[in-house]
């Protein structure tokens, strides 16, 4: 075996004569490193209050996010009682007058604006920022509406009515599960056939609060919201729970918007397309709008979506 | 030859391996049972079951085997002593008390099908120092009865590692590389556990020791099939050993070759009789000690190895990514390596392997390409062994058609090697360290410069380890920017649901009156280990239903994130009552069901 030569004995040249050194440099590194990583963690006091500056200058149409997105259940610890899994789940920042968000370590809130921030304020070391937002206002939020719509499943010719059920248990839960079934919802005869509202983690694991509507088969699943506010446009957000979308394995969904009956918009969409967006123009005045969603192979299409009137304009 | 160890050398070796124990013992106190332990346990129940009935007095009694017992005594069954036959715990019929006893199908499959899609050798220890403890009351928990052995061999495999890095490159490396080994993080989280990746990182080291020996000295040769046996009774990663062994035979054989071709007489025997000795005695060892495969031997041996042929893939967050199907990156293991090894330690081991490269050549080439060089391979070409020992763990799980394991304890058996480069790196280091200079005599410099470097070397995996207690997994190291930098990367932040354990206290206070806590990546077992324990109220019960439970965990990791959404559906807010963290990166949130407020 090897020996040990004895200290003090130079082996010929050796990369390590010199710069053995930088080794006690670099242990010392990693020690001052691991203490500084230490020190910079935001305080609990901190947290609160930031929180605090935010809740005390909260009004309607404000958002709140935070930076980086894992620091989220500490965002929703601190300011959870102003959010709702609308507010957290939502697809955009239609709506949306001003953004606040919580920031730690220098990060900037992927929704922010290339602009300044109007507030720019240090809790220790928690920074409160918002940006006060170019308003593209929402019109009607089919979301907010669910309970107005009319559900029907047309199978052989006939159509029938999904009675809405307001108390009934939810059910679900755990991974694997998908979105759960909210105790809200219209009941379609089989456990997977409803259409509710729920917040359903899409191919990108971002929370999405939605309307779930599954294609149906044999059938058709409608869903009709009546004498809706139209303001010139629709924009509408879907996607699939993201263990039915990922493995790129599924069938394509269709997704029809009709107005009083005509075709104003499609969203067709294949796995691997996560939350996608699709823009119609409607007519103005009002009027009732049904959502239609197929697919040619129906398994494991959760599908589920989201959408909105605006005005013809976009801010 | 290897040079002989003085007793003092064991003596170290014992010496690092109860001071690792003792620690492990006490730090376990705050780690909860994780998901795969809550497995084990399980398994070594079951296991202790026969293990209880092993030596029973059975006799047979109108063509059915029964158990002879004392009136007024507990049945080794647990059954009652009825008119002096204790009920079989599975009906099995005779004819003569011979055909009766421990070895019958209906006992083997009725205690030691559980868990088997793994070996039972860590889960018989498991389940003997359980058995153990209830008898004598050893350990200060029930969970530490199954973890012992666990714990035990984190201690032997510092021991080996001391033994190896001595004989190999000085005592020096051999004590630098065991602590460096007792320090990383990950290595010092999973001693703690009743699990295998310690186990099997303690017997893949011993053979690879075993087989150094054999090599060279034939009385080792049995030794070196019992110790295979017990490695292939450990992990399934066992079996790539002989593999490895060839490709390092290859080295030794041009070695001594040219070395007789001078005339030299033979250091190394060149007849694979070590590898007849894996292949003979191992398997043997390996069925003995795992009664499940005495019935069916083969079929059952194909269902076993089946299993990890085709292994199910887990979930793993890269870089941002989740992975949840091959291939991860082939980066992953290398990567991971250093962002959860103490940066110094991995620089010394490349240090390492720099000092040594010589002798890491194919025979001939070291002259050819490197004339002028003072390291030289010995016989065993035990570099080559380490280095062969230290890459293929990292490599089998960077290939792309290798299933997603996750955790880096899918590699620890890489890591002895990677500590003992580390040794070797040090010692390298210390030679330049120490100049000639007048004035203290030479051992004193080179005891204080050995005992000043090594702390120094050593400080930020310690420092590193300290502050992963009790989150192990959760944490990394600087070279990732500690646990925030990582969760910065969008690296896996926790597996196992095992950090639960880090909220029992706040459970306990929350839940003064009991109540039902849906667990998330727990398992009910893991759960009522806690209790066990004493560490969590009773009263605190888990259940299976997120939507009518007091409470809901989420542990952070990407892909439960959906558990956090149904959470907010279930209670209607998005308001976690607690949030656990670690170095301020959310670990698990806690939420409330309102309909328990309102109670």
């Amino acid at each position: 075996m090897a020996p040990v030569p004895p200290p003090g004995r130079r082996l010929g040249p050796s990369p390590l004569r010199r710069t053995w050194l930088l080794l006690p440099l670099l242990a010392g590194i990693e020690l001052v490193g691991l203490a500084t990583v230490r020190a910079r963690v935001p305080a609990e006091a901190d947290w609160r209050g930031a929180a605090e500056r935010v809740r005390e200058a909260w009004r309607p149409g404000d958002a709140v996010v935070v930076a980086p997105s894992w620091a989220g259940p500490l965002l929703r610890h601190h300011l959870g009682d102003l959010l709702t899994p609308s507010d957290v789940g939502r697809s955009d920042l239609a709506g949306v007058e001003r953004l606040w968000a919580l920031s730690i370590r220098g990060h900037r809130p992927e929704e922010a604006p290339p602009s300044s921030p109007a507030v720019n304020q240090a809790f220790g070391r928690v920074r409160v920022l918002r940006w006060d937002l170019p308003v593209e206002r929402v019109v009607y939020d089919f979301l907010a509406h669910v309970e107005d719509a009319r559900v029907t499943l047309e199978r052989g010719g006939e159509e029938r009515d999904c009675p809405w059920r307001a108390h009934r248990s939810a059910r679900g839960g755990g991974l694997g599960a998908g979105a759960l079934v909210p105790g809200a919802r219209f009941d379609c005869g089989r456990p997977a056939l409803w259409v509710g509202l729920t917040t359903q983690e899409t191919l990108d694991l971002e929370p999405r609060r939605c309307i779930h509507q599954r294609p149906a088969d044999p059938g058709a699943l409608r869903v009709t919201f009546p004498d809706v506010p139209l303001g010139g446009r629709l924009v509408l957000y879907g996607g699939l729970y993201s263990e039915d979308e990922r493995d790129l394995e599924g069938a394509p969904t269709t997704t029809v918007v009709r107005v009083d009956g005509r075709e104003i918009g499609r969203l067709v969409r294949h796995d691997g397309d996560g939350w996608a967006r699709m823009e119609a123009i409607t007519p103005g005045g009002r009027a009732d709008v049904t959502v239609e969603v197929s697919s040619p192979n129906v398994a494991r299409r959760s599908f589920c979506w989201a959408a909105t009137t605006r005005p013809a304009e976009a801010r | 030859m290897i040079p002989r160890l003085r007793p003092g050398d064991h003596f170290v070796g014992a010496l690092l391996a109860g001071g690792y124990v003792l620690l492990l013992l006490v730090a376990s106190h705050d780690v909860a049972m994780s998901r795969d332990e809550g497995f084990y346990v399980d398994a070594a129940n079951s296991y202790a079951g026969w293990l209880r009935l092993v030596g029973a007095p059975f006799r047979c009694d109108a063509g059915a085997c029964r158990i002879a017992c004392t009136e007024g005594e507990a049945c080794r069954t647990g059954a009652p002593c009825v008119d002096g036959r204790c009920a079989a715990p599975v009906a099995m019929s005779c004819t003569t008390a011979s055909e009766c006893g421990v070895h019958r199908r209906e006992l083997v499959d009725r205690f030691w099908a559980p868990n088997h899609e793994h070996p039972s050798l860590p889960k018989t220890m498991f389940a003997l120092f359980h058995l153990a403890d209830e008898r004598y009351e050893l350990f200060s928990a029930p969970s530490v009865g199954y973890r012992f052995f666990g714990m035990l061999t984190g201690g032997l495999l510092l021991w080996l590692i001391y033994v190896f890095g001595a004989q190999t490159y000085g005592r020096s490396a051999g004590l630098f590389a065991s602590l460096a080994f007792a320090l990383m993080p990950r290595i010092f989280y999973h001693s703690q556990l009743d699990a295998f990746d310690v186990p099997i990182a303690l017997m893949t080291t011993l053979v690879t020791y075993a087989y150094c020996r054999a090599i060279g000295d034939w009385r080792w040769l049995p030794i070196l099939g019992l110790c295979y046996g017990l490695a292939l009774a450990t992990k399934h990663n066992a079996w790539i050993l002989p593999l490895i062994f060839l490709i390092h035979m290859a080295f030794v054989a041009a070695t001594e070759r040219r070395h007789r071709r001078f005339g030299g007489a033979p250091r190394v025997a060149l007849t694979p009789y070590w590898l007849l000795a894996m292949l003979l005695i191992g398997p043997i060892v390996f069925v003995a000690l795992w009664p499940w495969l005495w019935h069916d031997t083969l079929q059952r041996f194909g269902e076993y190895a089946g299993f990890h042929f085709g292994h199910t893939h887990y979930n793993m967050a890269y870089f941002g990514v989740n992975y949840f199907r091959a291939p991860v990156p082939m980066s992953y293991p290398w990567v991971m390596t250093v962002l959860t090894v103490s940066a110094v330690t991995l620089v010394l081991a490349l240090i390492g392997i720099g000092a040594r490269a010589r002798a890491l050549l194919p025979f001939g080439l070291e002259e050819r390409w490197w004339p002028n060089g003072s390291v030289r391979p010995d016989p065993r070409r035990t570099d080559v062994l380490f280095l062969g020992c230290l890459l293929p763990p990292l490599v089998v799980i960077s290939m792309p058609w290798t299933p997603i394991f996750g955790g880096t304890k899918h590699w620890f058996p890489a890591y002895p090697f990677l500590a003992l480069f580390a040794g070797a790196g040090f010692v390298a280091v210390l030679r330049h360290a120490l100049p000639a200079r007048r004035g203290l005599p030479t051992a004193v410099r080179g005891w204080a410069a050995t005992v000043g470097l090594g702390a120094l070397f050593l400080a930020p995996a310690a420092a590193e380890t300290a502050h992963s207690h009790p989150f192990g997994l959760s944490h990394y190291t600087y070279a990732a920017g500690g646990v925030p930098g990582a969760a910065d990367l969008g690296m896996n932040r926790q597996f196992w649901g095992f950090t639960t354990g880090s909220l029992a206290d706040w459970l306990n206070r929350k839940l003064p009156d009991g109540g039902t806590v849906w667990i998330c990546d727990m398992t009910p077992r893991a759960w009522a280990m806690m209790q066990a324990d004493g560490r969590l109220s009773r009263r605190i019960r888990s259940t299976a239903s997120l939507v009518s439970a007091a409470l809901a965990l989420v542990h952070h990791e990407d892909h439960f994130a959906e558990v956090d959404f149904q959470i907010w559906e279930a209670f209607g807010t998005v308001r976690p009552v607690e949030v656990l963290t670690y170095d301020g990166v959310p670990i698990i949130s806690v939420y409330e069901n309102p309909r328990r407020r309102q109670r």
